[in-house]
């Protein structure tokens, strides 16, 4: 493939989402619409948790931590000055005087989880394996507890509620495919050849002169970075939120999609989130009942939960290292499968 | 492409998949000649022992208004969806409510949080909503003008259960105990102490656990080291909490009144809690017994011979009420409009519910309701009292 054909391919690809992105609300109903811009924000989260806990070893169980700081920051950021003074009106005063928009807010919300996860990740990608993923989720705990105490902040537990429903499809999957490039770029540079040296062998990737702190560091804050965008997109997507949607629940939601999909390829985050999604949409429907005309099926509440347990069950069996593996939909895949394809058909 | 085995079992889950989808479609087809009532609800997850009981009672109102001949000529058809505690799904299910489903109105609920998260979206459609047990005063304000409670506010049982400490159960010194992670939680602890300070008692000690909390050794141990003993202990509970708080305090010697808020109003209470419930005092909505109210005595069959066990808990009658007020609410409209319906429904005056009746008075979307005020005594719920409290916190 030519230079100018693999761009023409990336300029196809990227045009495709981002147009049906746009079209959507024409095509499809609103709560599709929603499904997909829920699912948009999901694949966001899970590529940007797969930097760290896929790519480079370091399995996190904080990145939802980061999720609820995004969210609260640009909630906070964005809140329209009536709703300031009804829900938050201790704010100092400094803050309340600062109104931003969506897309600054957002950016802020990226911002200060890059700050907040340069802090945590120095002391904490020191260390190793299970030690490290305790850690993490102590960093989930503490800032669950700081949402809920910082009263003049976040409401406390209440519900923090008045955030702007601006979260559209089109505004999704625009960090989606920023996420996925960018991280993409990454991902197969030298920088993440040193990721995944680190994952595989910390004292051989030493022995290469690599350093293993800023390696890990590096992809821990560049997850963060995105984590908090998506934060910021799941509050101005549901527009009301409590500490309490950022925690255990979300995490193990978020790390069952990584997980599904294949830790180990952006590709296959993505395809997890898919799976997850449709699979859980799909039985939420069904397990209202149906009839078949032959059969008909009583509701059955809570039956989606079991069998999308069961169906993780058996991707774990059948494929422990998710759907995808470590493989990726990259264009000299799809070349080669193009070139077998035709090959079969010739002989 | 060759037929593998990976091949086969892959068109196998495409088969089921396409199967199952056509089989959803073709239910969205059936029943034009129904009216549509919305009712989601968390009948799985943290809020499942108080929603399951308010969908089955909305599901009993809704067959016997079927059974007498339905409303405007047509039967109602409750679209129940199974919100799973979920705030996404929340989100999701209420706009296949409004954009698949087109429901002109609908009911569901028992806690705030779970309004709030899909408040918005039936705000911007401008489809009324009727929640049967949050009882958050502010929702109304919070959400908009189609939002509407069939029960009572926070701020009203809270004031009940502040004088009922106060004259009947002579305590002068509360212990303030709250789930500081709920709305509903650390409301109804600020409504609390606002009427019972007002009343002239004294909070003498406030302390704070995380929902979810399995010990709560802590708290006590701080309270069993306070000099002053209070009187009456009072904790604002989520029901999945309460058999445990209640368990552990007994166990550590608190043997004072332990009063609360209708989270208690859970077969958990005495399931989990079993003879440390005694001396257990709560405000609710209706007393579900056979020895209540005619209304409820009736209620209270149809529900043991529907669901062969009698009504759980009171969110049982709130949900039988508000499918009958909102039921009411489309025959007074005359249509399925819904801004008619949103009319209707703020119109409301002297609906007669089990619940007690319900009018919607100078604009206000919060009923002023009796609370009933529930004991605990010999491992059996008793009516302790019925009030109307004298002076109630603002929202």
């Amino acid at each position: 493939m030519s230079r100018k054909q693999r761009f023409l391919i990336v300029v196809v690809g990227l045009a495709l989402p981002a147009l049906f992105s746009i079209w959507a609300p024409a095509l499809m109903n609103d709560y599709l619409v929603r499904v997909v811009t829920v699912m948009c924000i999901n694949a966001l989260l899970v590529i940007s948790m797969g930097l760290a806990n896929g790519f480079t070893g370091v399995f996190s169980l904080g990145h939802v931590g980061f999720v609820a700081v995004g969210a609260y920051v640009s909630g906070v950021l964005s809140l329209s000055d009536a709703n300031k003074a009804s829900y938050l009106p201790d704010l100092p005063v400094w803050i309340a005087a600062i109104h931003l928009g969506f897309l600054p807010s957002t950016i802020v919300a990226g911002l200060v989880c890059v700050v907040l996860a340069f802090l945590v990740g120095a002391p904490l990608m020191r260390l190793s394996g299970h030690f490290v993923s305790v850690a993490t989720l102590g960093f989930l705990i503490i800032v669950n507890v700081v949402l809920v105490n910082s009263d003049a902040y976040t409401r406390g537990a209440r519900t923090f509620t008045g955030v702007p429903l601006q979260t559209t499809l089109p505004w999704a999957m625009a960090w989606l495919l920023l996420a996925v490039v960018t991280l993409a770029r990454i991902i197969y540079s030298p920088k993440g050849r040193a990721w995944r040296a680190v994952r595989e062998d910390t004292i051989a990737a030493q022995a290469l002169g690599i350093d293993v702190l800023p390696t890990r560091l590096s992809a821990f804050v560049i997850g963060s970075f995105f984590a908090g965008v998506g934060g910021s997109l799941y509050g101005h997507y549901l527009g009301s939120f409590s500490p309490a949607s950022f925690y255990f629940a979300y995490t193990f939601s978020l790390i069952s999609m990584l997980v599904i999909g294949g830790m180990r390829s952006l590709t296959g985050a993505v395809v997890g989130v898919i799976v997850v999604s449709l699979l859980s949409e799909l039985l939420r429907n069904l397990e209202r009942g149906f009839d078949f005309g032959i059969v008909s099926v009583p509701p059955l509440y809570g039956g989606s939960q079991i069998v999308l347990g069961v169906i993780f069950i058996l991707i774990m069996i059948f494929r422990p290292s998710g759907v995808m593996g470590d493989l990726e939909l990259s264009l000299g895949r799809i070349a080669a499968l193009l070139h077998r394809g035709r090959k079969e058909t010739n002989t | 492409m060759k037929l593998t085995r990976r091949n086969v079992a892959g068109l196998a889950v495409m088969a089921g998949l396409a199967i199952a989808s056509s089989s959803f479609s073709s239910r969205l087809a059936a029943a034009d000649d129904t009216i549509k009532i919305g009712a989601p609800f968390n009948v799985t997850g943290a809020q499942s022992s108080v929603d399951s009981p308010a969908l089955n009672g909305a599901k009993l109102k809704a067959k016997e208004i079927n059974d007498a001949g339905g409303v405007l000529g047509k039967k109602i058809e409750l679209v129940i969806y199974d919100t799973k505690t979920d705030p996404t799904v929340i989100a999701s299910t209420a706009s296949q409510l409004i954009n698949q489903d087109k429901v002109p109105v609908a009911l569901g609920f028992t806690d705030s949080d779970a309004v709030l998260a899909l408040g918005t979206i039936f705000q911007t459609a401008n489809v009324p909503f009727v929640t049967p047990g949050a009882t958050s005063p502010k929702l109304p304000e919070q959400v908009g003008s189609q939002m509407f409670l069939a029960c009572f506010g926070d701020n009203v049982q809270a004031a009940a259960g502040a004088e009922y400490v106060l004259n009947k159960l002579g305590g002068k010194r509360v212990y303030l105990l709250r789930d500081n992670t709920t709305e509903y939680t650390t409301l109804l602890a600020r409504y609390f102490k606002e009427a019972y300070e007002h009343g002239g008692g004294k909070i003498v000690l406030a302390d704070d656990y995380k929902h979810g909390d399995t010990s709560f050794t802590a708290q006590i141990t701080k309270l069993k080291a306070f000099p002053t003993k209070p009187d009456v202990l009072y904790v604002a509970a989520q029901p999945d909490d309460i058999g445990v708080v209640v368990k552990q305090m007994r166990q550590a010697g608190l043997m004072q009144p332990i009063v609360g808020g209708d989270g208690y109003d859970t077969p958990l209470l005495l399931s989990v809690g079993g003879k440390a419930a005694n001396n257990v005092y709560f405000s609710t909505h209706a007393f579900m017994a056979e020895d209540s109210t005619p209304g409820i005595v009736k209620f209270y069959q149809a529900y043991k011979a529907a669901y062969n066990t009698p009504p759980e808990n009171a969110f049982a009658a709130l949900g039988y009420d508000t499918v009958g007020l909102v039921a009411d609410a489309i025959t007074r409209a005359g249509t399925t409009d819904s801004a008619k319906i949103r009319d209707a429904l703020a119109a409301t005056q002297g609906y007669k519910g089990i619940t007690g009746s319900i009018s919607y008075s100078q604009g206000s979307r919060v009923p002023d309701k009796t609370v009933s005020i529930i004991g605990v005594k010999d491992d059996k719920l008793f009516l302790a009292a019925e009030v109307t409290p004298t002076w109630i916190a603002k929202p």
